[in-house]
């Protein structure tokens, strides 16, 4: 049975060009970029070109605006720890409550430190409330740190006017968006629509490139202290040798995507798309969350009342589609998904959220598939719920 | 994340979604018990029923013949209610039998489950014994005579505060304390209380009730906001010497007088309008609505129109800035 793969904001599979790009740094070569003998001339070589490429990609002309990492929590952390050790004199830090994990912890350790974190709220569609943006700002703001788009959601933030307004009441506020989910899927110019932005994380095994490489933009002149220390590579703010086959890989996948973006927002937004329609059709008592507001086009995050979204995880499983659930038996802790508890989203339709994210390797014979076999795995288990009975008759929960 | 479920436990669990014959999905009618755990907030529940031939004479010698479930939970949790309806119809149990099974019973007949999933096996084993107990009522049996005594915890521990993991004033108190717990979180943290549905955090007899009777009330100070620099400088130094400094109230009564006289009218004459957002020091934040919004000239509007008359009309330092 083939695979169905639509948790794409999970991870992607790793392009074919990708892995041709990688293989002659894994066998022939492996030399040490900061080495002086000639062979190793080359993989310096290469790993200056990927750097110029990705930089090219979001616009940028000075290569050395961009830091490699190993993923895009390795991105934020350095980020935001480094923005915060190196300006002492301001303590006050803004981000949202419906950040990835690799932000709300490392702001939740901010405040065990010491600095005051406001974090936004959003409305039951996932928007931010930029007049609240506004109102937060403060004399001492060090940092703001807010996703470009969110990853169980899908829901794209304003960064633009964000970073803009960000700017225009105080420039030495430093704005760093985390780009993970966005990066690959739609063009992003740091000089262009984005130039009030200072810094960005993102990983490559969201773009089709293999997981264990990352990458930060940090503007010239932006007042931060190195994270990983220990060695002059890149340019002494991030020590560590250069991971340089994943390097050359996440050049490639970002020329990839490049070439990709029409795709992108026209036949895989038409997946999802179709999906969306489908289940509404099918499936009584569903929610689509984030649907009033901006979406990246693979993302469907869909909320079944009155059931437990990993048991529809488990038939999928069986049936060979693989997807995600915000249900708390899924996350490994007690709570279920902070990002729809945050946009006021029901307990019993959090429970029962599964989302769905597909990527340029996705066809229009896995969205029928999908349509197929998921209405009746919802089916299944509302039988066995001993709140469907309820439900079904009453016009909506919650 | 991927639990390693084993193939009974995903065996159990594919038969009863698909409603193999055999598998115990369903509610009995008129059952002669009934019980239930958990709650949808919490993520799982179960609706437990049984029925038994009922003896003549001696209703302590019933025997269990038929047990039903709904369930509403993860894979573990279907297939733990699917364990549990097997082992009571297996043996003729009568219900007083029936509650020996334990939730370590239900994991062995499972093949195991993932540590994280044990609380799915504790399910079960409490919706039979509020079934039990619900029989018990029904029959006219005394449990306490015959030394079952299914609310002993509950009472020797007093009002349960977290429902969703089963944990008593009392017992939240000794850990407070013991483990100098002084937030919801930290309480959260150590002993999982409050850390599902979150409904006990502010209820009056809640968590922070429970942190107040602790450590005293300690009302948290309002925060002093360090006001901008630049409003600083306009309480320092007047515009004119001769007024009085303006208080931020007093700027913004200005600011949207002068909006209203000299801004709008003008922008209406073009059927748009302008909405201040917020204003901080001598920053205005305005919004261009109407038929001004997206329109060519916005930038222009704002930073020539509205600005400049309020640099002329309230403040020379107004800065205006487009939201």
């Amino acid at each position: 049975m083939n695979v169905i793969y639509a948790d794409n904001n999970a991870t992607t599979r790793v392009a074919p060009e990708v892995v041709e790009a990688i293989r002659p740094f894994l066998t022939t070569e492996y030399f040490n970029p900061s080495s002086m003998y000639e062979p190793a001339r080359r993989t310096a070589d290469a790993l200056a070109q990927s750097r110029a490429e990705v930089a090219r990609h979001f616009g940028l002309a000075d290569p050395s605006e961009i830091i490699f990492t190993g993923c895009a929590t390795e991105s934020t952390n350095a980020a935001i720890f480094g923005v915060v050790r190196a300006n002492p004199n301001r303590r006050h830090v803004i981000t949202t409550a419906v950040e990835h994990p690799a932000v709300l912890g490392v702001c939740k350790e901010l405040e065990r430190e010491g600095c005051d974190v406001t974090f936004l709220g959003v409305d039951r569609d996932g928007n931010l409330d930029v007049g609240e943006f506004i109102r937060v700002l403060r004399p001492d703001t060090l940092l703001v740190t807010i996703m470009h788009a969110n990853n169980e959601t899908g829901v794209i933030f304003p960064i633009e006017q964000l970073a803009r307004l960000t700017k225009e009441t105080d420039p030495s506020i430093i704005f760093h968006t985390d780009a993970t989910q966005s990066v690959g899927k739609m063009p992003i110019d740091l000089r262009g629509e984005l130039q009030n932005v200072d810094m960005l994380s993102f990983s490559g095994h969201k773009l089709h490139a293999p997981k264990g490489v990352g990458a930060l933009y940090v503007k010239r002149g932006t007042r931060c202290r190195p994270f990983l220390i220990g060695g002059h590579q890149e340019e002494g703010r991030r020590a560590g040798t250069e991971n340089v086959p994943y390097i050359v890989g996440l050049a490639k996948a970002l020329q990839l995507a490049a070439e990709g973006f029409l795709d992108e927002n026209t036949r895989v937004l038409g997946l999802r798309d179709r999906l969306e329609k489908a289940i509404g059709e099918r499936i009584p008592h569903i929610e689509i969350n984030g649907r009033g507001a901006p979406r990246l086009p693979n993302t469907l995050n869909v909320s079944c009342h009155c059931v437990e979204g990993e048991s529809l995880l488990t038939q999928m499983d069986a049936y060979g589609i693989c997807a995600s659930s915000g249900s708390a038996c899924t996350s490994g802790s007690l709570e279920p998904s902070h990002v729809l508890r945050a946009m006021n989203i029901p307990d019993a339709a959090v429970q029962g959220s599964v989302r769905f994210s597909f990527s340029r390797y996705n066809t229009d014979a896995d969205v029928d598939r999908i349509i197929e076999a998921f209405p009746k795995m919802v089916a299944n288990v509302r039988r066995i719920s001993p709140y469907w009975d309820q439900e079904k008759n009453a016009p909506r929960l919650g | 994340m991927a639990w390693e479920y084993s193939e009974k436990t995903k065996q159990l669990f594919m038969d009863a979604v698909h409603g193999k014959p055999g598998t115990h999905l369903g509610e009995i009618e008129n059952p002669d018990g009934f019980g239930e755990h958990g709650s949808l907030a919490c993520g799982d529940a179960i609706r437990f029923t049984f029925r038994v031939r009922r003896h003549p004479t001696d209703p302590t010698q019933d025997v269990i013949t038929e047990a039903r479930y709904l369930t509403f939970g993860c894979t573990s949790a279907i297939a733990a209610s699917e364990a549990l309806c097997t082992l009571i119809e297996q043996g003729g149990r009568t219900p007083i039998e029936a509650l020996k099974i334990t939730n370590q019973d239900i994991v062995n007949y499972l093949e195991g489950l993932p540590r994280q999933k044990i609380h799915c096996s504790v399910m079960g084993a409490e919706a039979l014994e509020a079934a039990v107990f619900n029989w018990a009522q029904r029959r006219g049996v005394d449990l306490q005579s015959l030394g079952v005594d299914l609310h002993a915890d509950e009472r020797a521990e007093g009002r349960i505060v977290c429902k969703c993991f089963s944990l008593s004033e009392p017992y939240i108190l000794r850990k407070v304390r013991e483990l100098n717990l002084h937030t919801i979180p930290e309480i959260t943290s150590a002993i999982k209380a409050g850390g599902a549905c979150m409904t006990c955090h502010h209820v009056p007899g809640g968590l922070q009730d429970l942190l107040d009777k602790t450590w005293g009330t300690g009302k948290p100070q309002l925060k002093v906001l360090p006001s901008l620099p630049i409003l600083n400088d306009v309480s320092a130094k007047p515009v004119d010497e001769e007024q009085p400094s303006l208080s931020t109230y007093q700027f913004g009564k200005k600011i949207e007088k002068a909006v209203d006289q000299y801004v709008r009218p003008m922008l209406r004459k073009d059927g748009g309008d302008v909405e201040i957002v917020d204003i901080k020091g001598t920053l205005v934040y305005c919004r261009l609505v109407g038929a001004c919004q997206g329109c060519a000239h916005a930038g222009q509007t704002l930073r020539i129109l509205v600005e400049q008359t309020l640099k002329e009309m309230v403040d020379e330092r107004v800065r205006v800035i487009g939201v």
